[in-house]
């Protein structure tokens, strides 16, 4: 194999690996996927029987917001792009500095809500980084996207 | 990046949207770069030019600061 016809596949993996993107109409599926699993964490709390739904709802917010994050816009040009990366790189700061700094308030609320052991700092959890991540991308690129209207 | 955007378009007798349709764009993106919000790519750009028949040069001046730095 030549060096050319060896730089030209790697080219073609390259361009490949960008084409990670789902059509818009995901962007429905994922906000249904968001609303059952949110009705599906109430009614695990509200239940006097022992269904857990937890894990299900985690999976099912989780999977929710990825599915927004990954999907298209009906025109998907190169201003979208842009806003798109920016808010990638918005909330990797983000929730790196919410990470670090807000730890404690963060996770005093969560245990609040999970009613777990109040006033037990631990750290964030793997769930609540990659939630806050995905949130604040998606609520940062509807942000900037009605900035540019 | 100064631009003529939205004098080249009245020429034409295009709204932003008739425009955004031309060259594959959507009208936000008209807008943003109107407004002097958005820098476009060399392509738009590009498009841009052989829809207006002008050099890009016509419709986008770089500003001082960015003279200075060439």
């Amino acid at each position: 194999m030549n060096v050319k016809s060896f730089m030209e596949r790697e080219r073609k993996s390259l361009e490949k690996m960008k084409r990670y993107q789902l059509s818009n109409k995901f962007k429905k599926i994922g906000i249904g996927i968001i609303i059952i699993s949110v009705v599906a964490f109430i009614v695990n709390k509200l239940s006097i029987e022992n269904i857990d739904l937890k894990l299900t709802s985690k999976y099912g917010i989780l999977i929710g917001l990825l599915l927004i994050s990954i999907s298209k816009e009906k025109i998907e040009d190169e201003l979208i792009k842009s806003l798109r990366m920016q808010s990638y790189t918005f909330a990797f700061i983000a929730g790196v500095i919410i990470t670090l700094f807000t730890n404690p308030i963060f996770n005093y609320i969560a245990n609040l809500i999970s009613e777990k052991q109040q006033g037990n700092f631990e750290g964030v959890g793997d769930w609540e980084i990659l939630w806050i991540l995905l949130s604040i991308q998606v609520f940062y690129f509807e942000f900037l996207k009605r900035m540019n209207k | 990046m100064k631009n003529r955007l939205k004098i080249e378009r009245a020429i034409l007798d295009l709204t932003q949207e008739e425009l955004a349709n031309k060259i594959g764009v959507s009208r936000q993106t008209i807008s943003s770069i109107e407004k002097n919000r958005y820098v476009p790519s060399t392509v738009l750009s590009l498009r841009l030019s052989n829809l207006f028949k002008k050099p890009v040069n016509d419709f986008f001046e770089l500003d001082e600061n960015e003279k200075a730095n060439a």
